[in-house]
């Protein structure tokens, strides 16, 4: 009787720290976000009324645009990079070097990327400004974290540097567990390089470009260090994402019915993409 | 085979040029570190330092700023999350692989679903419950928080690790008498090392990494861990002339994670494999 009860008795903890530090939060969050809570002891139900001044409000609109931009960036460079960088480093000499050093950044927290290419870019004594300067194009010289919209990008090159190596590492897993005879076929048979890349490569390497694109998409809606780093949102809230506003209406406006509305816009953005692409991944899958 | 050799010299200009991009922020931090103030505002950034200022910036960070007690809140949080949730995690993903108990995949999903959501659906409420709880700003509250959020991902991957352990030695330690706790802790959990050594590292980088949770549920230099407090240093250390000095900082508090992984690269990118299968 014993021995049929105690295994139970083993899940207790891991559901009780489940429960209690992340599974009640998530469900307050929902609740909150339905009352105009500003961390005080009272508040009321306003039902949808934070989701409805959403549309009102040029700071969310801005926030909300921003995130699409570091989607879009993040699928565009650290991604497309990290395929590219798999495909040129694979199997020629000095492999595990070139491979050590781009993925090196990526074990080094997002603070310390911040403060690293915060220093890149700070305007009178920064690296890229004098680079600029010493080959004589010093009218190139830009206030790269000061402006927005430049300062978007200049951070989302900073993400770039840190999150291509787990990319092309992903990649290259994807490259090695492929079975190597197709290619070797479509080679005897004298079909040419990008024949051999778009017909055979590509389309083996399509489950773990599933994956690379879920985490890589998911990441990027979760950005919030670097930018918190390297512009804290500014100037005047301008460079701010839906993690980022998040935060700032929750712990210094104080608006926290505000805040918990926009952390749920946030969640359902994540939860929706990852379940819209795999399920398409998978009827492609099946076709 | 000429083309072939001019492709393989192409490929390898464009990786040099890709490293040398790569290794320059890193090279031009490394050398502003080391730089007095007056070094770093006279001299380019690629000219070497005369001096080795390193030590006393590094001494002017960790008085003026207190990091070095925030560096042990950050260690001592970083082996407790990660011991806590190991331990933790292994009894649960211990009955849900080897008794496979109803609802079973149920409860793993529950458990698991902690890990998909953003960090800022956990914070309000929290923040407030640390409160009215007297963990806010602890290093106790701290500690329970980080076994809790790494405590979804070490079930994921113990549950693939026991699973590969064979049944035949669990069944044959029963019949010798040796409980159901004696089967995991002497057979089961000893038989997953690798998991747990990459554990161990993922979620000790992990939470030495972490920063907005920090912001939240701590305030003092007390219970701060340290990339938090790193964080609080920029626009007082930027704006002014001490940027050699957060730089030093920077350096000394992310020394412990690179260090870690040029030791373990091989346990890391085998972690990385285990947290792609499970996304």
């Amino acid at each position: 009787m014993w021995r049929k009860v105690t295994p139970y008795l083993y899940l207790v903890p891991a559901l009780a720290f489940v429960g209690f530090f992340l599974l009640a939060p998530m469900v307050r969050t929902l609740l909150y976000s339905f009352t105009d809570y500003r961390g005080l002891v009272s508040m009321n139900i306003v039902w949808l009324e934070n989701y409805v001044a959403f549309f009102n409000d040029p700071v969310f609109l801005r926030s909300f645009l921003n995130t699409l931009v570091w989607v879009a960036a993040t699928l565009a460079f650290p991604v497309l990079g990290g395929l590219l960088l798999a495909l040129l480093v694979r199997g020629i000499r000095l492999e595990e070097l070139y491979k050590f050093v781009i993925f090196l950044p990526l074990t080094i927290s997002f603070v310390t990327t911040g403060i690293i290419w915060g220093w890149m870019f700070s305007f009178q004594l920064g690296v890229i400004n004098r680079l600029l300067e010493a080959v004589g194009l010093a009218s190139f010289r830009q206030p790269w974290l000061a402006q927005y919209p430049l300062n978007n990008f200049s951070m989302i090159l900073a993400w770039t540097w840190q999150s291509t190596g787990l990319n092309m590492v992903l990649f290259l897993m994807g490259l090695t567990t492929m079975p190597n005879e197709p290619l070797e076929a479509a080679m005897i048979d004298g079909a040419s390089r990008a024949t051999l890349f778009r017909r055979i490569v590509l389309p083996m390497l399509r489950p773990i470009t599933t994956v690379v694109v879920g985490i890589a998409l998911i990441n990027s809606f979760k950005v919030f260090d670097l930018i918190y780093v390297m512009t804290n949102g500014g100037p005047a809230r301008k460079s701010e994402v839906l993690a980022i506003t998040m935060f700032r209406e929750s712990f210094t406006e104080y608006r926290m019915g505000y805040g918990a509305a926009i952390a749920i816009i946030l969640a359902i953005l994540i939860l929706a993409v990852s379940t819209i692409y795999v399920r398409q991944m998978a009827l492609k899958e099946e076709r | 085979m000429s083309a072939r050799m001019i492709r393989r010299a192409i490929t390898h200009l464009v990786m040099i040029t890709l490293v040398l991009l790569w290794i320059l922020p890193v090279w031009s931090s490394l050398l502003m570190g080391f730089k007095t103030t007056q070094e770093y505002r006279a001299q380019q950034f690629w000219e070497l330092p005369k001096s080795w200022a390193i030590l006393d910036n590094l001494a002017a960070a960790l008085s003026k700023a207190h990091l070095l007690e925030n560096y042990f809140n950050s260690m001592l949080y970083g082996l407790v999350g990660a011991a806590g949730a190991i331990l933790i995690a292994a009894l649960a993903a211990y009955t849900l692989v080897w008794f496979r108990p109803r609802l079973g995949f149920l409860i793993f999903m529950v458990i698991w679903s902690g890990t998909i959501f953003p960090s800022q659906m956990y914070l309000i409420p929290l923040f407030r419950s640390f409160l009215t709880l007297h963990l806010y700003d602890t290093r106790l509250g701290m500690c329970l928080f980080y076994i809790a959020i790494a405590i979804p991902f070490s079930v994921f991957v113990f549950r693939g690790s026991f699973s590969t352990v064979p049944r035949e030695i669990g069944e044959a330690a029963r019949l010798d008498g040796c409980s159901n706790m004696g089967v995991l802790w002497r057979f089961v959990f000893p038989l997953s090392k690798s998991a747990v050594a990459v554990l161990l590292l993922f979620i000790f980088i992990w939470v030495w990494n972490d920063l907005i949770f920090g912001l939240v549920l701590t305030r003092s230099t007390r219970a701060r861990p340290v990339m938090a407090a790193l964080s609080q240093l920029i626009g007082a250390y930027t704006g002014g002339t001490n940027y050699p000095i957060l730089m030093a900082a920077t350096l000394f508090v992310t020394l412990p994670v690179v260090v870690l992984f040029a030791v373990l690269k091989n346990q890391f990118i085998k972690g990385l494999t285990l947290t792609t299968a499970g996304e």
